[in-house]
């Protein structure tokens, strides 16, 4: 016997959910481009697409962040923290690639120094994730060993219903069992058939392509530069990616007052790791989609044990020259190591 | 809305603040400045952490942070000094600010130079240029115990006798008996008054020979040094696990997150910035 919330439902859950102290935020299309926003009403939600354009990341990870204000006065140097809101979220129809994704990160902002800026978010919110049963032709998550409806990241993981008026919901954490718990008159008891998943089909063997990434000889492959050449280095891939971690540290302000910011930056760009003698360890663009690669499937799992990729295909699906992991991996799988 | 509910020390990012208490012209461009720290907690963070090798992020707010090595030993922890060369946005308004001027630190981050495994045996330090600041926190810090150590010799080369920083310390060195320093500058470097060698660094090593037997060897300097410094090590005897050497890269975190300073699968802040020529030897080289 397990739970069932039925579409018609829903707008009771999100008053229901922000009168117990929630932002609800889910999947909104504003101006044909959809992100994760919060909303007022169930009915804001656009629950039938594949997954958003922007990825889940900026709501843990903003793509600007004040971390301090400091003020300059004579003799002195007064700073005062930002830290971010505190107040609780609920994210309803979650993907479960953008899940995955915050699961992923949670180990790198982790290791040693403890970033609170994502581990406060991290606390505040509640996942509530649909399992998919629409995919495109970027989708990926199978070949990545994850699925339609992994429950990687995920506090509430909900199976569409054959008859596509609502969700069976599997609690899968405390703070999603206090979710479901604020929602429970709502729920209804029962069992009903489950919508077939969508179906990802395998795009390349990761192992495969792992064991050739992880070949000494081929960091210097001529491969890298036949499969990067169009790459114009706009850095779409890494803001849109659900993982890419990559960020930059800046002043905005004076010498007298101002607020450092922690901005998203990109692995794309070539003043990412220009030194100030001008020596650049990565000054081809070719280089620099070969860290890229290398990092999601060679340097980061060998440091978490997890590949820095939950294949949600947004690296592929909006690229503006129509490049992406999906594809170098293909490739890479058909070379031999 | 924001609110400050987190106490200073969970964010990792906010620097202490240090005030500026020296400030010394090193050559054209370059300055060493020495800085104590105004919060008695930061500084007993620093002192129960820092480890010669470690580096810091230096900044002025407004302007940035820079990366650069804790150029002071570990047996002098009262203070900091950094020497840096004027270049950039952060260096610029380094190089500008004055004594009783307040500046910021973060850190000490990374790992260190392993002193303790050199006990017993003869040292050869091997710098370039610049990169003399972060070998003089590892040589004060084994000067500073002499006795632990056994022969101490230095290899210094700069482009031209203006470039050699720490002069003032070149001239206590040579005149100690129990350091051998060898000078060099560049062909066309030398001024008419100049008594030591004339030549790259490499070659200079190679004159001069020091045995491999029972030594460490510390090198540090700009990349194209380092590549022909391992060459002549190895032409030496040395073997590579017992040499070592400071990387730098790129960085804006300092620990482990912003993700530019890697060189392949190695983070330069939390695996370096010290490695051993046997370590560098397996990262990529096409991407130093």
């Amino acid at each position: 016997m397990t739970r069932i919330l039925f579409s018609d439902k829903l707008d009771n859950c999100v008053t229901r959910w922000q009168s117990a102290g929630f932002t609800v935020i889910g999947p909104v299309t504003k101006d044909a481009f959809s992100s994760y926003t919060a909303v007022e009403h169930a009915s804001d939600f656009d629950l039938g697409i594949v997954l958003p354009d922007r990825s889940l990341k900026e709501l843990f990870f903003p793509q600007t962040e004040p971390m301090l204000r400091y003020t300059l006065k004579q003799q002195s140097i007064n700073t005062e923290d930002f830290t971010p809101p505190s107040g609780k979220k609920l994210i309803f129809g979650v993907r479960p690639c953008d899940a995955a994704g915050l699961s992923i990160d949670d180990p790198l902002f982790g290791w040693d120094y403890k970033d609170e800026y994502w581990f406060q978010r991290r606390n505040n919110s509640v996942i509530v994730t649909i399992a998919c049963t629409k995919a495109d032709d970027f989708c990926l998550c199978t070949s990545l060993k994850l699925a339609p409806d992994s429950t990687t990241g995920s506090d509430i993981l909900l199976r569409p219903l054959e008859n596509n008026n609502g969700w069976h919901a599997e609690e899968l954490t405390d703070r999603g069992r206090e979710a479901l718990l604020a929602i429970e008159e709502f729920l209804q008891e029962g069992s009903e058939p489950t919508a077939p998943m969508a179906v990802v089909p395998e795009m390349f063997d990761l192992d495969t392509c792992v064991a050739w990434l992880q070949n000494p000889e081929n960091f210097e492959s001529k491969f890298w530069k036949d499969i990067s050449m169009r790459c114009i280095g706009c850095g779409s891939c890494t803001y849109l990616c659900p993982t890419c971690h990559c960020f930059d540290i800046q002043d905005e302000g004076d010498t007298y007052s101002g607020i450092r910011r922690k901005n998203w930056d990109s692995c794309s760009f070539a003043l990412f790791t220009m030194h100030t003698s001008g020596h650049n360890p990565r000054s081809t663009q070719s280089a620099r989609w070969r860290q890229r690669i290398m990092h999601k499937f060679n340097y980061f799992p060998g440091k978490f044990s997890v590949n820095s990729c939950s294949g949600c295909g947004r690296c592929s699906r909006q690229c503006p020259v129509d490049m992406g992991i999906t594809e170098t991996l293909q490739k890479i799988s058909t070379l031999h190591s | 809305m924001t609110e400050n509910i987190q106490s200073v020390h969970n964010n990792i990012y906010k620097p202490a603040i240090m005030k500026i208490v020296g400030r010394h012209d090193e050559a054209p461009g370059v300055k060493t400045l020495k800085l104590e720290f105004q919060d008695p907690d930061d500084h007993e963070q620093f002192k129960n952490n820092f480890r010669t090798g470690m580096f810091g992020l230096y900044g002025v707010y407004g302007e940035g942070e820079s990366t650069f090595c804790v150029a002071s030993p570990e047996t002098r922890k009262e203070y900091i000094e950094c020497t840096f060369r004027q270049s950039g946005r952060v260096t610029s308004a380094l190089a500008d600010a004055d004594i009783g001027d307040l500046i910021t630190f973060r850190g000490p981050y990374g790992n260190r130079f392993p002193i303790e495994n050199f006990q017993g045996k003869n040292l050869l330090f091997v710098s370039g240029g610049i990169a003399l600041p972060p070998t003089r926190s590892v040589i004060w810090s084994c000067l500073d115990q002499r006795e632990k150590f056994g022969k101490v010799t230095i290899v210094y080369g700069a482009r031209t006798v203006a470039d050699l920083v720490y002069k003032h310390e070149l001239e206590e060195w040579q005149n100690r008996a129990d350091v051998d320093l060898v000078l060099t500058v560049d062909p066309g470097g030398e001024s008419p008054d100049w008594k030591n060698k004339v030549g790259f660094v490499p070659t200079v090593l190679e004159d001069i020979a020091p045995s491999p037997e029972n030594c460490i060897a510390v090198i540090c300097g700009p990349p194209i040094m380092i590549k022909f410094t391992l060459i002549s090590l190895k032409k030496l005897g040395f073997e590579e696990q017992n040499v070592y050497t400071t990387l730098e890269n790129r960085m804006k975190c300092g620990v482990g997150k912003c993700g530019r300073c890697n060189v392949g699968s190695v983070y330069v802040c939390k695996e370096g910035p010290v490695f051993t020529a046997a370590e560098v030897s397996c990262m990529p080289a096409a991407d130093l």
